[in-house]
């Protein structure tokens, strides 16, 4: 049974560098800038995606507040860099140790809640966060601050028209969540926040330590996600509170994880490359018209999906080997 | 599943290829407005109103006296076509942003239009200046978007600082003509952007025009109740309220002051919900009296002659009259294309000197501005604002006298 896991954990680390390199290789021979900015998004909303799904996916915390720490991620790097003069692939890291910090504090009172009530503990204090953010003078208040320009610079991560590097800045970001939840599904603690997410009582008699474990998932989850908040905010070159902290971005970080295969390892990067390129291309395409057209398609591709395949899009590979071999209970 | 799966892969790949190409005889102008989501109803009117510009542009028909009036196309680019190509911002910086990148690099936009919210602009002038093609912004009011060393911003419309100037300018004028001046006002506001950046000038102005700020009053957008709100104003009882709302809030807070029995001497609003037609409906007789500023006056043909032939063909589309929005994006329209067509090149550069040479004179607009002039930070100096207030229903133009319809009623004693 070990050998099995130990095979399945190679083969996995396997397909994933070959993902990786594929994906360097990948924009190329994309020349047009539209595209390429399609693929950033849809790699920086997967890299997203598997951060929710360390708290969510594996430990099993519904938080429906990450668009908090995207935020709080995007504000810290921002201010340095606007303020202090930080450069924000420094301030990236300030920005995740931040977004880890208010996951922390966050978890703190809400983990004593379970189930739907920690859910809804997750949206009302995103939603504190969001006003606390809206009026707050320093932060810019609802005005956001905008990211001076100033000359394509790697330390600043700022390039006039290029879209590579950019490329290469989510493709890592993505990579380290992915990297992180590897070696979290391998390890003492994955098994236990497996444990929790299946059942607290059950796990609490085998002597893993919950609360704990909830805290451990939350700080990296809430690390990856504040980090993808600030190359978000760099990329796009401005950043207010409605854009990145509102109660819709928290629903489009947890979609693609939810949608992918909740507690995967696949699911949130195969949702995002599923979501985001079809929520782009339709809106640019179908959107101009004014009548809805691609939301509605965005929605009926959800409700289908939910109801055909509920444990998430990665269930339609293999599935029956999976069924039989699977030590982990992941939900099919 | 796979099968699907197969199918949306193909309408991808089908919609990723269908981008037209651009025909040599016409200029691509892009819009990026909200069409979905909220602000939808806004960015809808906007792509009617742009439409409206487009056919008076390209299509034979009787000439309407104002700029780019003829119609027939660009006549110093042989008679070449303007085609606009409108995308959906969902009002999300990111996706304008994204949005406006497509419309340059793929269909070949030399300038583009926009975007309604400030939050979309911040995002889509940045494109436009790393891409260098002109952003024409006809309606974005944030003083501070032309204050960040753009090079290619552009902006017809008057600023939220321009607006809130006037409204000062005419509590003096008033003060002169009816020997009642203002000596205090009521800050309200909502707690957004728009919010933000109208009250911020009017604390300003207020400071120095030594007018006191009896109440600085903040809410949550979009709230169930503003009775509290409504006690604070009649507590402070200032001379003048000034709300900046959109238009739920602008009824709820007149309603809610009905219902405490309070009667303001006067209300000077930042437009906004203020002027939509739903507030008019919505309040009803509660809104006789109430002042608001304009950038646009449906009741100015005695000097904007073109206004009734424009205001026609827009209703006949779209069921309702011109409004503050929909007048300034139409004339934005008009301004670019005469740029364009002044430059006798769709190159971005040519079309940047020629607006920066921009020099109409109100009367050729439909707008009760003295004209469109840009400054160095691109924006129009020339926009002066009217102040309108509601009698019968409906807003009648009373400030600059000059252009004035009827005499204000002016209840501060």
């Amino acid at each position: 049974m070990d050998n099995r896991i130990t095979r399945r954990r190679r083969r996995e680390l396997v397909v994933g560098a070959v993902l990786l390199v594929a994906l360097i290789l990948l924009p190329l021979p994309i020349g047009d800038v539209y595209t390429r900015n399609l693929i950033i998004i849809s790699i920086l909303f997967a890299g997203l995606a598997q951060a929710w799904n360390i708290l969510g996916g594996y430990c099993g915390q519904i938080s429906l507040g990450h668009s908090l720490y995207f935020g709080i991620g995007g504000y810290v790097s921002t201010l340095l860099f606007v303020q202090a003069g930080v450069p924000p692939l420094i301030g990236m890291f300030a920005g995740g140790l931040v977004g880890g910090l208010v996951a922390l504090l966050v978890g703190w009172p809400c983990f004593r809640l379970s189930g739907h009530y920690y859910a809804i503990a997750t949206v009302v204090v995103a939603e504190i966060g969001y006003l606390l953010f809206l009026n707050w003078d320093f932060v810019g208040g609802a005005m956001g601050v905008y990211i001076p320009f100033k000359g394509d610079s790697w330390l600043a991560l700022q390039f006039r028209t290029q879209k590579l590097p950019y490329h290469y800045v989510v493709l890592a970001f993505a990579a380290a969540t992915w990297l992180a939840a590897w070696c979290i599904e391998g390890s003492r603690w994955g098994f236990s926040w497996r444990a929790v997410k299946d059942d607290v009582v059950a796990a609490r008699s085998l002597g893993v330590r919950v609360f704990p474990s909830k805290m451990a998932a939350a700080a990296i989850s809430g690390f990856f996600t504040g980090m993808g908040g600030a190359i978000y905010a760099q990329y796009v070159g401005y950043i207010d509170p409605d854009s990145t902290m509102s109660g819709q971005l928290a629903i489009l970080i947890a979609l693609p994880a939810v949608l992918g295969g909740v507690g995967t390892l696949w699911g949130p990067f195969l949702g995002a490359a599923v979501l985001t390129p079809l929520s782009e291309l339709s809106r640019s395409y179908l959107g101009g018209s004014g009548r809805g057209v691609d939301l509605m398609i965005y929605g009926l591709v959800i409700v289908v999906v939910a109801l055909a395949r509920p444990a998430g899009l990665l269930s339609l590979f293999g599935l029956r080997r999976r069924a039989k071999g699977a030590p982990d209970g992941s939900p099919a | 599943m796979k099968r699907f799966g197969i199918s949306l892969f193909a309408m991808a790949a089908a919609l990723a290829a269908g981008a037209p190409a651009q025909a040599a005889d016409e200029v691509v102008i892009g819009a990026v407005y909200p069409l979905t989501g909220n602000g939808a109803a806004v960015g809808l009117d906007a792509k009617a109103v742009l439409e409206v510009g487009q056919d008076l542009l390209n299509n034979a028909h009787d000439p309407i006296p104002m700029l780019m009036g003829k119609g027939g196309g660009l006549a110093h680019l042989g008679g070449a076509k303007i085609r606009i190509v409108f995308a959906d911002s969902q009002n999300d910086p990111q996706k304008a942003r994204a949005e406006a990148e497509r419309l340059i690099t793929q269909e070949h936009a030399v300038a583009i239009i926009g975007s309604y919210t400030s939050a979309t602009a911040a995002t889509i002038s940045q494109v436009t200046e790393r891409y260098e093609v002109p952003y024409m912004s006809a309606d974005n009011s944030s003083p501070s978007l032309n204050q960040r060393g753009l090079k290619w911003f552009f902006r017809t419309s008057p600023h939220d600082e321009m607006f809130t100037a006037a409204m000062f300018q005419f509590f003096k004028d008033i003060g002169a003509k009816t020997g009642h001046p203002v000596k205090s006002v009521a800050l309200f506001y909502e707690d957004s952007i728009f919010g933000s950046d109208s009250s911020g000038a009017q604390r300003k102005l207020a400071g120095t025009s030594g007018i006191n700020v009896a109440a600085d009053i903040k809410y949550r957008a979009s709230s169930p109740s503003l009775s509290a709100e409504a006690q604070r104003l009649k507590a402070a009882d200032a001379d003048v309220i000034m709300p900046s709302s959109y238009t739920s809030d602008a009824i709820l807070i007149l309603r809610a002051m009905n219902e405490i029995g309070y009667k303001p001497k006067a209300i000077m609003a930042q437009a906004a919900g203020f002027q939509e037609q739903g507030f008019l409906t919505g309040a009803g007789p509660l809104a006789e009296g109430t002042m608001s500023r304009s950038s646009f006056a449906l009741d100015a043909a005695r000097t904007r002659p073109a206004i009734p032939a424009v205001n026609a063909i827009y209703k006949a589309k779209n069921g309702k009259d011109l409004n503050d929005n929909t007048s300034r994006e139409i004339t934005a329209l008009m301004v670019l294309a005469d740029a364009i067509d002044r430059a006798g090149s769709a190159k971005p550069d040519d079309i940047r000197k020629a607006l920066i040479a921009t020099d109409v004179p109100g009367s050729q607009t439909i707008m009760p501005w003295a004209g469109v002039k840009f400054d160095e930070t691109g924006q129009n100096t020339k926009g002066t604002p009217v102040i309108q207030q509601v009698t019968n229903g409906t807003y009648h133009t009373v400030w600059p006298f000059d252009l004035a319809v009827q005499e204000t009623v002016w209840g501060v004693k």
